[in-house]
């Protein structure tokens, strides 16, 4: 048959092409398709709602230290009678009772007056930081020792003492000065914590978990199984072309509708918590990159297990017998790597590296997300007498959600690390399938 | 000679013997040992197909008049007089031929790798048994107050999250429910159903029954073991029992509310498939994907309105209050969460009626 | 393992040079089984041109040899070549073998001319050259005025027929049709007929399985009967059926004194042989199984013989015949 010349994009318009075509065309087909791609949006949409909801609504702010309170009955808050030098107890000492009355004033301005001032990093070591905002720990009626509570000579500063104990983990110490950073905002903390904790639940738990898992379940374990069961496989093998490529060509079609479904899904989360999260700026641009870590974690994770369970329902007439626990499995190694990232099972799974990229993103985006938590635990008064849980909402589970990229790797190379493994195991699975595929014997 | 052409003419079609007369019939049929013929391979060859050549005219071949050999019979039907057995007999034909199969061949086939799953299940629910049986041989108190029969424990029995509720009860749930319906509607056997005296009701209704009853002798069977090894070893007497048997009782109803809330959601969806797997996948994904993404609200945003959505945590909560541990959801009454299971079942219930009323009995 | 990057059409399993002077279908000793159980035994066939029919009842063993060719099951014993190439994890030969497999699913939200040119791409057409290699070999069926239809409201034969077109794409020089007129009304029997016997006269090597004989007898006297897995007859129908009247009819029969019995039966004129196998049984040899058995009785009768069992040892393919010929598989 005479070939006329082609355009470069016509040449290359043959089996591969037709595969992935015909599979889109058939996955168009298909009302199950729709379903599952619409649950998934609804799902994920009834979540971002609740972010708005809860991203709009005001954090209660709290007294942290009980100095906006007037103990004493005199009319003035307990901070301004400490900074003044009244006996805060007494309702007969008072700054009204000054030679020029000094009026008193709102006790709304002794709430959240002395917010975080940290500046440190997160490395090995004793370091000092915390500037004293609202003046009572300077205060000159304090001794030199009353202004320095944490014995280390230097006044009205805040202890970080970041140090490996003997079981090799890092462990951190801090101890403030009393009055320093002690009362902070509790709004603005709480508003930046939940919203980087909602960005890594979401992305980790409901992209690359959820769809990262389901929609393979759904879509590709029947890619060639179902194929098989019907019969009409036989038009496909009948043509002169090796079964390893209808396999790859088939995950190809499929993930030709699940990439870029993820995609969208995607740059709409990203759209919603840039514009509603937290901060003053109109637009979190810095989040962009998380988004793209998480879009991508999903898009590999999409990938290898779109490969396995395809190759799994070669295998078998039932592989989805087999898919379903190594599902379960993943789920558990998903919540295993928020709270141990290095641990060495995680290596054996899907689910430990891709959620490896989201990480390294996280921390390559929020290099100081550990401080923050850090802070928030602490929370302006984790120190000495106070026996209550002063930490911040928000912090407990943005540290649950947040981990470090395992392996003990900077962030940069971990992600490139993570990336190799999983595109290691796509083509490991492609080549198990095709394998397995080549040999089955099909009635 | 036998050929077609000398047959003896037939007897008009009005003159013909009654249908259940076939004896002359048989004599109709041209029999190649008979005396006069001289039969050949050839000529019997020829004497059936009629010609000689491979390419005459088509069109004359197939208007062709057929073979006269064969006789036109009267069918006359009568009506069947028997006695039609009782319904409840009809019905549990149906429910014996689900239940059988798991055990041996002849009866439905369920497919070794789910009846592997069963037995996987079955031993593995059977872990807190085997730790009570233990602690008594032993004399352990410290592992008896572990294992030994309690409220949490009964409770951890069968609403437990992990591993129960996360790796056994709705897998086997969306192993059984996968093809019960969905392959009547693929393979075209519910036509078998329905051509004979069975009602659709009755028809789903043993669907119904007979995937619970399965999971019921895996979740129930394993509750009743345990409780039962309790009152062996340790040799409890009729004061404890009357004790504890109204939480035994409590366990004992939401295990049936479990078995009832997965079976109606997971028939639902086998309903509405034509596939045999995205039944099991569905209920799989309803169950942990509600409960995964009502984790991450009420973990986030201490909101837990969503677990309302969760099959599974509406029944936990349903089953802590009935069994009295302690809650551990807290911003919403149990009833609400009772009225969601109700609405759950109903919202499958009808979705499974009227797929089940307007099933075409056709091979779809 | 390796894609195809050229997408050019040659599945690069294995470097593939076509044997220019291989026959188009050799098989040589070919056995399946499964299990203990033998789907085809020790095959050997060698086709190349014109059109073939397999006959052969239900379970003989048609499918088997197709898919055996298709390379979509594993030889047990022997060897297979298309072309001189073993099939069997190899795909490159089916660049001239065009298949219609006996399956009645399609997909049915196809149009016909999607169907055709989208599987047409998979020979390396691509989409331009296979939406007019699509029109050509919808119009050699006689397509085109529905080729734009769901294959969901085609009928049978129309299916069938699409079927046909899909394997006729690229011009193959092998084409094999399992079951091509199953199911077919009459009027599309003949299209599909037509069809193939249009093939045929183009030269190209066709293989139609059927288990009735009229069809193939009408599309070919070229034809290959299989039955229980094993190839019984090969060759010219005509010639076949006239070997069939040559071949001599044994009867065995099983008898108290097998000896006295065969003085009685030797007087029958039809006889021509009668030997003895072990003690217990007689063996007799004819041309005319109807006037031994017509007269058989009554000299049993009348000499008071005493006999347990009758029976035509070797006539299976008399009775495969009888069977294909009945029409019975209609």
């Amino acid at each position: 048959m005479a070939r006329k010349p082609d355009s470069i994009y016509r040449a290359f318009d043959r089996k591969a092409s037709a595969i992935v075509e015909f599979t889109l065309r058939q996955y168009r087909t298909k009302k199950s398709t729709w379903v599952v791609l619409g649950v998934g949006f609804i799902a994920l949409a009834l979540i971002f709602l609740i972010y708005i909801d809860v991203m709009s609504s005001e954090f209660e702010s709290i007294d942290n230290d009980g100095d906006s309170t007037d103990y004493d009955n005199d009319g003035y808050p307990r901070g301004q009678e400490i900074r003044l030098g009244t006996d805060p107890w007494d309702s007969e000492s008072h700054p009204g009772l000054f030679d020029t009355p000094i009026e008193p004033e709102p006790a709304s301005m002794y709430i959240n007056e002395d917010d975080f001032d940290w500046d440190i990093t997160s490395k090995l070591g004793t370091q000092t930081t915390g500037i004293d905002d609202d003046g009572d720990c300077l205060n000159s009626n304090k001794t030199s020792s009353q202004k320095d509570t944490n014995n280390n000579g230097i006044p009205c500063d805040i202890i970080v003492e970041y140090f490996k104990s003997s079981d090799g983990n890092v462990y951190t110490f801090v101890s403030a000065d009393s009055g320093v950073d002690e009362d902070p905002d509790e709004d603005a903390y709480s508003r930046e914590a939940i919203h980087l904790a909602f960005v890594l639940s979401i992305g980790k738990l409901g992209f690359v978990l959820l769809l990262g898992i389901f929609l393979p379940l759904f879509m590709a374990t029947g890619l060639i199984r179902d194929e098989m069961t019907s019969g009409t496989m036989h038009f496909m093998l009948a043509k002169p072309i090796a079964r390893s490529e209808v396999f790859l060509y088939r995950t190809l079609g499929y993930l030709g509708i699940v990439w870029p479904y993820v995609i969208v899904l995607g740059i709409l989360g990203a759209l919603i918590s840039g514009f509603v999260g937290s901060g003053d700026a109109f637009f979190r641009f810095a989040d962009l990159g998380v988004w793209l870590a998480i879009i991508f974690a999903t898009m590999m994770a999409t990938l290898v297990y779109g490969m396995l369970f395809n190759a799994l329902g070669v295998l078998w007439k039932y592989g989805i017998i087999l898919a379903i626990p190594f599902a379960a499995w993943e789920l558990g190694m998903a919540l295993l790597s928020m709270g141990a990232p290095d641990a060495f099972l995680l290596r054996f799974s899907v689910i430990g590296w891709a959620l490896m990229i989201v990480d390294s993103a996280a921390m390559l985006v929020w290099p100081n997300i550990d401080l923050f938590i850090l802070m928030g635990n602490w929370g302006g008064g984790g120190d000495g007498g106070w026996s209550f849980d002063s930490s911040l909402e928000g912090s407990a589970p943005l540290d649950f959600f947040s981990s470090k990229p395992g392996l003990g790797l900077s962030p940069f190379l971990g992600a490139i690390i993570a990336t190799l493994v999983l595109m290691f195991q796509a083509v490991l699975f492609w080549f198990i399938g095709g394998a397995l595929f080549k040999g089955k014997e099909i009635q | 000679m036998n050929s077609p052409e000398d047959t003896p003419p037939q007897a008009p079609l009005d003159t013909l013997p009654a249908a259940s007369q076939r004896a002359p019939e048989m004599e109709a049929i041209p029999n190649e040992y008979d005396s006069a013929a001289p039969v050949t391979g050839k000529i019997r060859l020829e004497a059936a197909w009629g010609s000689t050549e491979g390419d005459e005219d088509l069109s004359a071949a197939n208007v062709a008049p057929p073979k006269s050999d064969g006789q036109i019979f009267k069918h006359q039907y009568k009506q069947w007089n028997g006695v039609l057995n009782p319904r409840w007999m009809r019905n549990w034909a149906i429910l014996r031929h689900h239940l059988l199969g798991v055990f041996k061949k002849g009866h439905r086939p369920w497919g070794m790798p789910i009846r592997l799953y069963l037995l996987v299940v079955f031993i593995a629910s059977l872990s807190d048994v085997g730790m009570t049986l233990l602690s008594g041989l032993i004399g352990d108190s410290g592992l008896h107050s572990i294992w030994g029969v309690n409220r949490d424990n009964l409770y951890g029995h069968v609403l437990g999250f992990f591993p129960r509720n996360m790796l056994y009860y709705p897998v086997v749930a969306a192993l059984l429910v996968g093809g019960v319906i969905s392959e009547d509607r693929q393979h075209g056997t519910s036509a078998l159903y329905f051509s004979r005296p069975i009602t659709r009701f009755d028809y789903v209704g043993m669907k119904f029954l007979s995937v619970a009853v399965i999971q019921g002798l895996i979740i129930l069977v394993t509750l009743a073991l345990y409780y039962f090894a309790e009152i062996a070893t340790m040799g409890r007497g009729w004061a404890w029992i009357i004790d504890t048997f109204p939480m035994f009782l409590a366990t004992v109803i939401s295990a049936l509310l479990l078995i009832f809330t997965y079976t109606s959601i997971g028939l639902a969806l086998s309903s509405v498939s034509k596939g045999k797997f995205f039944p099991g996948i569905a209920l799989l994904s309803i169950v942990l994907g509600t409960k995964v993404l009502a984790f991450i609200v009420s973990n986030l945003f201490d909101r837990e309105i969503l677990y309302l959505l969760s099959p599974y945590d509406c029944l936990a909560h349903v089953g802590q209050a009935i069994i009295g541990t302690q809650p551990t959801y807290d911003q919403y009454s149990w009833t609400w969460s009772l009225a969601s299971v109700v609405a759950m079942n109903a919202i499958a219930l009808y979705v499974l009626s009227t797929r089940v009323s307007s099933m075409e009995v056709t091979r779809e | 393992m390796i894609p195809d990057f050229d997408q050019q059409g040659k599945a690069q399993t294995k470097e593939w040079v076509p044997e220019i002077t291989a026959p188009a279908i050799l098989l040589e000793n070919v056995s399946k089984s499964y299990g203990r159980i033998f789907a085809l035994s020790n095959i050997t066939l060698a086709l190349n041109g014109g059109v073939t029919g397999v006959l052969g009842m239900n379970g003989a063993g048609k499918s088997t040899l197709f898919n055996l060719l298709m390379g979509k099951i594993k030889v047990s014993q022997g060897t297979i070549k298309l072309f001189g190439t073993d099939p069997w994890k190899n795909p490159a030969p089916y660049a001239r073998v065009g298949f219609v497999p006996e399956h009645e699913n399609m997909y049915d939200w196809m149009t016909g001319h999607g169907f055709v040119s989208t599987f047409a791409r998979l020979n390396g057409l691509t989409r331009d050259e296979a939406s007019i290699e699509a029109d050509r070999v919808l119009e050699f069926v006689g397509l085109t005025d529905v080729a734009h239809k769901k294959i969901g409201q085609f009928s049978k034969g129309m299916r069938q027929r699409v079927k046909i077109a899909h394997a006729l794409v690229n011009d193959p020089d092998l084409i094999i049709l399992d079951e091509p007129l199953q199911g077919c009304d009459p009027l599309a029997r003949t299209t599909i007929m037509n069809v193939i016997r249009e093939l045929g006269r183009m030269g190209r090597t066709v293989l139609v399985s059927s288990h009735i004989l009229q069809e193939i007898e009408r599309i070919t006297e070229q034809i290959v009967i299989l039955h229980q897995g094993r190839l019984l007859a090969l060759g010219n129908l005509h010639s076949i059926r006239e070997r069939l009247d040559q071949i001599p009819h044994r009867i065995s029969i099983q008898s108290d004194n097998p000896k006295e019995l065969a003085k009685d039966v030797i007087d029958i004129d039809e006889v021509f042989g009668i030997s003895f196998p072990d003690g217990k049984n007689l063996s007799i040899q004819t041309h005319n199984l109807g006037a031994i058995h017509s007269q058989l009785p009554r000299i049993i009768v009348e000499n008071n013989h005493k006999v347990s069992t009758i029976d035509n040892p070797d006539d299976d393919l008399a009775s495969i015949l009888n069977y294909l010929t009945s029409g019975s598989g209609l």
